[in-house]
């Protein structure tokens, strides 16, 4: 008989390491035509980091992220990086981008003061002008600018600067400390339907909430979730590297099983709109943390669906079956012993 | 060997080995390298092409098999002025990520239109089992894909 069940996953994941450096640095130019460019020594993997890095730029120069230019993954010319790695670009490489581009858009502030009659301090860049605070009518055009602060002034706009999560010890004695800059949250809810003659388990409907501060591009964050969820059935159901004297014996995908579409439930994806005053724009990170929750919410719900706990991944139709098998023999011993 | 095909509604040949398969033929010797060579033994699905309306794993058709065929490859789909309109929504959707699967992901979905122009999302996720896809969950995909069979209907309806 097939019986449904649902079951709840929570989990933090830390973002931007502290125990040792963690740096980011980048370099931002504006150009005389009112465009950006971004030099990043980060690479773009598929999770969207570039165009969100770009996003960082064009919001801190008061840019369209169509006006920015990014320059990525190249020793030759892009500033050091520590990696797309540990769910870090966003928090890391991002602050690194805000602090350089604010460099760059202060120049900006000083070449374009005089002509505005104003302090540096009382401009913004907003909708491609340089403007009086709150005034759009006393504004100049970005590009005006840039051409007045490079040939009036002398000064080009560009800025370079870097991030590093500040580095911190760890107490010698009792090994506690801050090893993280910040940390996100999430909950996953699975329902799942397992048919407890065959063991075999169909995942319903997967809930995610994730806080990952102020997402600076919602879609993109989805999509990092959705990926991290399919990466969670897997590692729940399916995926398995089988060894024999020590030499794996499923090697490719037709034995190395890993969810298609049609393994994977629906989904519902909500995003807790969160501010951390530590990121750029509140922000902090999306990457790894989506598959953290996943499996354990899954097995919950085979827990509250048949009673069983799984405790070797994947939970297998066979592993879920044998599970069931000893429960109902522990059952009957109990009530003849 | 001397095959002749027509490849996205061109006439083409290449004199090959017989052993070439068809994606070796596209790719090394049609210069048509925008088909994918991912697991080469029929699992991944990102060299499906579609061979005389069928969706068919590439890697795994013998080039001499498709001789005299119409295909239709991942070329075939954008011109150089509008991309297809499953290009277009797969963009707008944010349906790709590293993109490797895309390709054959958007042949598997165009012959499923071609076939079916109002799937159900069962026949859509039915459709696209036979690409694989590590970064997407393919929520995006399949979404992407619905919305395009809602516009090809709203059209036609029209």
């Amino acid at each position: 008989m097939k019986k449904r069940g649902r079951g709840m996953a929570c989990m933090w994941y830390p973002i931007g390491f502290t125990v040792l450096a963690n740096p980011s640095a980048a370099t931002v130019k504006v150009n005389t035509d009112g465009t950006a460019t971004l030099l990043t020594g980060t690479v773009e993997t598929g999770q969207g980091a570039l165009t969100v890095l770009g996003q960082i730029a064009a919001e801190t120069l008061g840019l369209s992220t169509d006006d920015v230019h990014v320059v990525s993954g190249d020793t030759d010319v892009t500033p050091m990086d520590t990696g797309a790695i540990a769910s870090r670009t966003t928090y890391v490489t991002g602050n690194a981008i805000v602090k350089a581009a604010e460099k760059a858009r202060e120049i900006l502030f000083e070449a374009a003061a005089p002509l505005l009659n104003v302090k540096p301090n009382q401009l913004e860049a907003r909708d491609k002008r340089i403007q009086v605070l709150g005034f759009p009518s006393s504004s100049i055009p970005i590009s005006d600018v840039v051409q007045h602060s490079e040939s009036v002034v002398g000064n080009p706009a560009i800025g370079s600067a870097s991030y590093n999560p500040p580095t911190l010890a760890m107490d010698p004695e009792t090994g506690q400390g801050k090893p993280f800059n910040t940390y996100v949250y999430a909950t996953q809810i699975a329902d799942v339907e397992v048919d407890d003659e065959t063991g075999e388990v169909e995942i319903l409907k997967i809930v995610a909430v994730h806080d990952c501060g102020t997402p600076i591009n919602p879609m993109l964050v989805e999509g990092q979730i959705q990926g991290g969820i399919s990466m969670g059935v897997g590692f729940a159901l399916q995926e398995e590297i089988l060894f024999e004297e020590g030499r794996q014996i499923n090697p490719n995908l037709t034995n190395y099983i890993m969810p298609t579409s049609l393994d994977m439930p629906e989904l519902e994806v909500g995003l807790v709109d969160n501010y951390d005053p530590t990121g750029p724009f509140g922000a902090k990170g999306a990457g790894e943390p989506t598959a953290v929750p996943t499996a354990a919410a899954i097995m919950n719900a085979i827990y509250d669906a048949v009673g069983v706990r799984i405790t070797s991944l994947p939970a297998t139709a066979e592993r879920v079956m044998m599970a069931i098998l000893e429960k109902q023999d522990s059952e009957k011993t109990a009530a003849t012993g | 060997m001397l095959i002749e095909l027509r490849v996205n509604g061109e006439l083409r040949s290449a004199d090959v080995p017989p052993e070439t398969t068809l994606l070796k033929m596209l790719r090394e010797h049609l210069d048509l390298p925008g088909t994918k060579l991912g697991c080469d033994v029929g699992d991944c699905g990102t060299c499906t092409v579609i061979v005389d309306g069928v969706s068919v794993n590439s890697c795994l058709l013998l080039a001499g098999r498709a001789k005299g065929s119409e295909v239709t490859t991942i070329e075939g789909l954008a011109n150089s002025n509008t991309l297809h309109p499953l290009q277009q929504k797969f963009e707008e959707y944010g349906a790709l990520q590293c993109g490797f699967c895309g390709p054959g992901m958007l042949m598997s979905a165009k012959n499923l239109l071609d076939n079916n122009p109002t799937p159900t999302v069962y026949e859509v996720r039915d459709a696209l089992a036979g690409n694989l896809c590590r970064c997407t969950g393919y929520t995006k995909i399949i979404e992407a894909v619905v919305d395009v069979s809602r516009d090809m209907k709203a059209e036609s309806d029209a």
